[in-house]
């Protein structure tokens, strides 16, 4: 599988340097393609986050060229390994600016390079919509005018949770989360709003990003005495914990609340997840025309339905392609125009792309891991959902006012 | 001499012949050069191995971001602070690091770096912890002195830095002071006997080393708008050890272009196999083996032969 991406990878770089030659060598075709940049990470703990996304994006842009493509022009993604690493993205990003004159990035996997690459937009003049970036900053104090959030944010996951806190009974809560950026910001969300809502947040302990041995942080849990715990984990970490909560049978004394179920960590844990309540971005189960088409063209493609972060990449390229039609253009000063104020109908509904803080408005939902007949796997079930205007934060905010 | 002419001059009108993202590399490779060559003062000329370098890069990349993202100091006078630092910061290591000799000298360095790495890790408000310092910029200089922000104006500063680096360790090495130092790497035992204080000599030599180094990383953090722990990590450490072996140790101009030969490798290998790490690790082997006099002694082998 892994082998198979890396062929993959490299066939494309090569046909990316082949196509490079070819515009050195000869007049420019008469339709030069539309370079979008993917700097993902596909290597490194987020990695397999990083595949989804790339999916996400090559399926978009099959779909796209499929249709005669963009303004006429064929889409072409060059795509880049960054390990995850926020200096890696950086060069990366920079090389796709000045060697293949990209102007257009998505699919940036952690917040952490997100938040090292977007002071460099305005001088590489470029545009960046994000596809997974959940880091409250973000879209507030470290907002700059090239850079927009497609995807749910770290502060809305949390607020759905939130929301559905208040209805229910449990009382003291504490807190796992990795020791980056994100783990931590979404933490302090949840503080403030389990707190809001008359709860007894207990504290917090973070794991370094790679972490394998959960033993002492699930001892800590125990020793809280909390009925609940909210877990801010992605990845192999996120496997790592619930394979080994599920050993020292965490579930039956804790209910475990998380910002994000994906399929993914459901799939690689088999029968672990069970009962997890939590945020979900993008569930695939989601009753509107739109996203059935989109499963079915999936499930057509890939044999199984559409994972989280393969819908909200995907949702993010959406807009993007919207944003493109809209201003008949790539240029970053027409095409932030053009995104500000962006409706699209997207495979959750309906959703605004807003011009104050470039976050899309949209709904968040919340789902329980459960198991049904005739599925392989367990499946995230919708419990609850809330409309965008509840989910999504004030203007240029990473806390609610209600 | 009249190579290293050649070499400045060619250096000099590179940016009116290359294009945009060669530039970036060569910009790079210049800063990673002068990393390299502080590091050839230890190890090349005084036998001081250190596996902690990284410390005097992250160093100088850490307190140049900090200044200029949280004061108005100028550019090039933040460089030189960041710079400064390194080098007093180095004097006490080196106080500490120079009690012990050989491979336990080479471990004091590497778990110096590694302090210095956990405390970035830890010390959020200053360096931002996993973050890193994100949005360094390029601020104008004194006077009024735009020219820094652009991006051919930055490689002559960093041109400028290690021409006068290279200038300034070549005089050092010839001096009575470098003598001393080659007298350390032959017979330290020797030297002392013959009534100099060697531990001074190798506290000197280790806080020029980590004031230029310093010097690289103060000039890194603002071309690349972004400084993180990666700078301090222990693998770091290993890969400028390796530039400098690969270029020549005892040379100066070597590790310049083992840093150079380093990059350029990584970057067209990794564009072919991710495990590019695996094919310069036999690269690496192979000049140990066969070619321990590095890059600069290949060279020069040809030329006599």
């Amino acid at each position: 599988m892994v082998n198979q991406a890396d062929i993959l990878r490299r066939t494309m770089l090569q046909a990316a340097a082949a196509a490079g030659f070819a515009t050195l060598a000869g007049p420019a075709a008469a339709a030069d393609p539309i370079k979008i940049g993917i700097p993902v990470a596909l290597t490194g703990p987020l990695g397999g986050v990083g595949a989804q996304m790339r999916r996400a994006c090559e399926f978009w842009a099959k779909e796209v060229n499929a249709k005669g493509g963009l303004l006429g022009r064929p889409v072409e993604l060059v795509i880049e390994d960054t390990a995850g690493n926020p200096a890696t993205t950086v060069r990366t990003v920079q090389e796709m600016v000045e060697r293949d004159g990209i102007r257009v990035i998505t699919a940036i996997v952690a917040s952490n390079e997100a938040l090292a690459t977007v002071p460099k937009l305005a001088e590489w003049d470029t545009i960046f919509v994000s596809g997974d970036n959940g880091d409250g900053r973000l879209t507030a104090e470290s907002l700059v005018p090239n850079f927009f959030r497609a995807n749910v944010s770290g502060p809305m996951g949390t607020r759905a949770v939130a929301l559905w806190l208040r209805d229910s009974p449990m009382k003291n809560f504490y807190g796992l989360g990795m020791d980056y950026a994100w783990g931590h910001n979404s933490m302090d969300v949840f503080a403030a709003e389990a707190k809001r809502a008359g709860k007894n947040f207990m504290g917090a302990v973070f794991s370094p990003t790679g972490t394998k041995d959960f033993s002492t942080y699930i001892t800590k849990i125990r020793q809280s005495g909390a009925e609940g715990v909210y877990l801010v984990l992605a990845g192999d970490d996120n496997n790592a914990f619930l394979a080994q909560a599920k050993q020292y049978r965490l579930g039956d004394k804790v209910q475990m609340l998380t910002e994000q179920v994906d399929q993914m960590s459901i799939n690689a844990t088999g029968d672990s997840a069970i009962g997890l309540i939590g945020s979900s971005r993008y569930p695939f189960s989601l009753d509107n025309p739109v996203n059935k088409a989109f499963v079915a063209a999936w499930q057509a493609e890939y044999g199984r339905p559409p994972d989280l972060f393969e819908g909200d990449q995907y949702q993010s390229c959406k807009v993007l392609q919207a944003g493109i039609e809209k201003a008949g253009s790539i240029e970053a000063a027409k095409l932030r125009t053009a995104l500000e104020g962006l409706a699209v109908t997207s495979v959750k509904g309906p959703i605004v792309m807003r011009a104050c803080d470039h976050q899309a408005e949209q709904p968040g939902f919340i789902v329980k891991v459960v198991k049904r007949e005739g599925m392989e796997h367990p499946v995230p079930e919708v419990i609850a959902s809330y409309p965008a205007d509840r989910v999504t934060p004030p203007c240029n905010k990473m806390v609610y006012d209600d | 001499m009249r190579a290293v002419v050649c070499a400045a001059i060619v250096l000099a009108i590179a940016p009116f012949g290359l294009p945009l993202f060669a530039m970036t590399l060569l910009t790079e490779a210049l800063i990673l050069g002068l990393l390299a060559m502080s590091l050839d003062l230890m190890v090349g000329y005084t036998r001081l191995i250190s596996f902690g370098h990284a410390a005097a890069y992250g160093l100088g990349a850490y307190t140049s971001g900090y200044l200029l993202l949280h004061t108005s100091l100028p550019l090039p006078f933040a460089v030189l602070a960041a710079s400064a630092l390194a080098g007093a910061v180095a004097i006490g290591v080196a106080w500490v690091c120079t009690l012990a000799t050989g491979i336990s000298f080479s471990m004091l360095t590497l778990a110096f770096a590694q302090l210095l790495y956990a405390v970035a890790f830890k010390w959020t408000s200053v360096t931002g912890a996993s973050d890193g310092l994100a949005g360094i910029p390029r601020r104008a200089g004194p006077f009024g002195i735009t020219m820094f922000q652009t991006k051919d104006g930055y490689y002559y500063l960093v041109l400028f830095c290690l021409l006068g680096a290279y200038a300034f360790c070549r005089s050092l090495v010839r001096s009575p002071f470098g003598a001393v130092l080659r007298g350390i790497r032959e017979n330290e035992a020797k030297t002392l006997s013959l009534g100099y204080n060697t531990r001074l000599y190798k506290i000197a030599v280790v806080a020029v080393s980590f004031a230029l180094g310093g010097l690289a990383g103060a000039l890194y953090s603002p071309f690349a708008g972004f400084a993180n722990t990666d700078l301090l990590f222990w693998l770091f450490s290993g890969q400028v050890l390796i530039m400098v072996i690969v270029g020549g140790q005892g040379t100066l101009h070597g590790p310049i272009l083992g840093a150079a030969f380093f990059m350029l490798l990584e970057h067209v290998l990794s564009l072919y196999t991710e495990s590019w790490a695996l094919f310069f690790g036999l690269i690496f082997i192979g000049f140990v083996m066969f070619a321990p006099e590095g890059i600069w002694g290949l060279l020069t082998r040809r030329v006599r032969a």
